[in-house]
């Protein structure tokens, strides 16, 4: 392509978006607004697989002791479980200890404590069992609950299973919005495409008839779409990455317990990922409308 | 240079344009395409220039073969045929050199040869002084010259014109007529398709008649041979 064509071409890109100005930015808007969805979807997904996964580690499981059960057998069951496969810790808390730490948080001495309580320490052994995996924690619960000297074990049951329904469910419903919008913005492009097509079909006839390539042809429709996508992915990702940024910086003034993801790869990837998504908008767009009208 | 071997066209509606046309045009001629409305004359000046292919039977042009042809190759069969219309066919928003000059940026000629051989083509058909006028501040004659002009601007071997006098007073009609001789005492091949008996019986050219689809009469030297 010599420097006088790509001049050419240029200029009829830069016209043909003069042309139907509304419906430009109607297209550079749908294909921002869908890219933003998509964007915010990304951020709030990677967050929650990251609270997921922050509560899983800490989950595990308690299995309490039978109260006839001696030290030794204690002992015992500790190094059983800690056998297991998949266990990766086994911590013995005493009833003892037990007591005791009950009676810190009343702010009494353990005697009193004993006594008050008719002599009876009501709190079992407790041995709490860490899996290497989180996903093994149900599994390796109802193995413990089975052994004979375990009164009951008690773990985060369902707490996870619903976290991660919730995010799958999240997944799909922002995976349909994002669907919807991105053919609305290719539809419109398309559109946007073809009627400029349309405004300049008697160009194009002469074009063809002196004997102009295809691809010459091609060239301003399919760069229009590209430029209206980009234009509008960019718009998505400084939206994305700035709105991000101020909801992490209050939440993490607000909540500070709550783990929000900062990462820089990952904000690259989206910004990337928004502004790539954009063009393929476009392209695809103007595809659609340039694949027939040459054939003739 | 031209040959049309059995060549048949048949439209989707059912129409019979051209039924096993048989004929050669040599390099050099000048063919005057006459007979009624509808015999398919303009039918067959496009299979010239592929802007359409025959049902059956072959065309070729220079010995290319254009049924065969592939489409990515037929825009460089185009760049060496012209094409004049009744209606010239020309862009409203571009100026008489625009327009000329257009059909050499298309086909990415650059900008300086562009613009001198816009010029020497505008000379050459006598509108150098309009070079700034937009097409509708021409005259009929004016702008179908343009349209000739955007026609031979690429010298090609090759030029076809579809009643390119159909729009135009006598008169005018004339120089339009004195400017394809010259083009074609250049050595152009040019196939016209015509009904201005008096400009078929004067010129004294190779005539063929198209009736029905089929070739009733082709003389040298012909006469128009119809009564209007």
């Amino acid at each position: 392509m010599t420097l006088n064509s790509s001049r050419y071409i240029l200029r009829e890109t830069v016209n043909s978006m003069k042309r139907n100005p509304w419906l430009s930015i109607a297209s550079v808007i749908t294909v921002m607004v869908s890219l933003v969805i998509l964007g915010f979807s990304i951020f709030f997904l990677a967050n929650a697989s990251n609270m997921a996964e922050s509560f899983e580690s800490e989950l595990e499981i308690a299995t309490f002791v039978k109260d006839n059960a001696t030290s030794s057998q204690v002992d015992a069951l500790r190094n059983q479980i800690l056998e297991m496969p998949g266990v990766a810790s086994v911590t013995l808390v005493t009833k003892e200890e037990a007591l005791q730490d009950f009676g810190k948080t009343l702010g009494g001495t353990q005697s009193n404590l004993l006594a008050d309580l008719g002599g009876r320490n009501p709190f079992p052994d407790k041995l709490t069992v860490k899996a290497t995996d989180p996903k093994n924690v149900v599994a390796l619960a109802e193995v413990v609950a089975a052994l004979p000297e375990v009164d009951k074990v008690r773990y985060g049951q369902g707490f996870v299973d619903q976290l991660l329904k919730f995010t799958q469910w999240l997944r799909w419903i922002g995976f349909g919005v994002v669907a919807a919008f991105s053919v609305a913005a290719i539809v419109l492009i398309s559109i946007n495409v073809k009627m400029n097509v349309f405004s300049r079909r008697r160009e194009i006839q002469i074009m063809k008839l002196v004997g102009a390539s295809n691809g010459f042809i091609r060239w301003p429709f399919l760069i229009e779409g590209l430029a209206l996508g980009l234009v509008g992915g960019a718009m998505a990702a400084g939206i994305v990455g700035m709105g991000y940024n101020s909801i992490a910086m209050y939440v993490l003034s607000k909540m500070t317990f709550l783990p929000v993801v900062q990462n820089d790869v990952l904000f690259r990837q989206v910004t990337f990922g928004l502004l790539f998504s954009g063009m393929a908008m476009g392209a695809l767009g103007s595809g659609i409308s340039l694949q027939k009208f040459l054939r003739a | 240079m031209i040959q049309l071997t059995n060549v048949s066209k048949i439209y989707p509606n059912g129409a019979r344009a051209l039924v096993d046309v048989n004929l050669k045009i040599g390099k050099g001629d000048f063919v005057f395409l006459v007979g009624p409305s509808g015999a398919g004359k303009s039918t067959l000046i496009r299979l010239l220039y592929r802007e359409e292919s025959p049902t059956r039977g072959q065309v070729q042009i220079n010995s290319k073969n254009l049924v065969r042809m592939k489409e990515r190759e037929v825009p460089y069969l185009r760049r060496n045929i012209g094409v004049i219309f009744q209606d010239f066919k020309l862009l409203p928003n571009k100026t008489v050199f625009e327009n000329v000059a257009f059909a050499l940026e298309v086909i990415g000629v650059v900008k300086r040869e562009v613009r001198t051989r816009t010029r020497a083509t505008l000379e050459l058909v006598g509108l150098a002084s309009k070079e700034t006028s937009y097409p509708h501040e021409l005259s009929g004659g004016e702008q179908q010259r343009v349209c000739v002009a955007r026609a031979i601007i690429n010298n090609p071997a090759l030029l076809v014109a579809d009643e390119p006098t159909g729009n135009l007073d006598p008169d005018t009609a004339w120089d339009i007529m004195d400017l394809l001789y010259n083009i074609n005492k250049r050595g152009t091949t040019i196939v016209m398709a015509t009904h201005a008996k008096s400009i078929v019986n004067k010129m004294q050219k190779r005539v063929i008649a198209i009736e029905n689809g089929k070739v009733a009469r082709d003389e040298e030297k012909g006469g128009y041979g119809y009564d209007t």
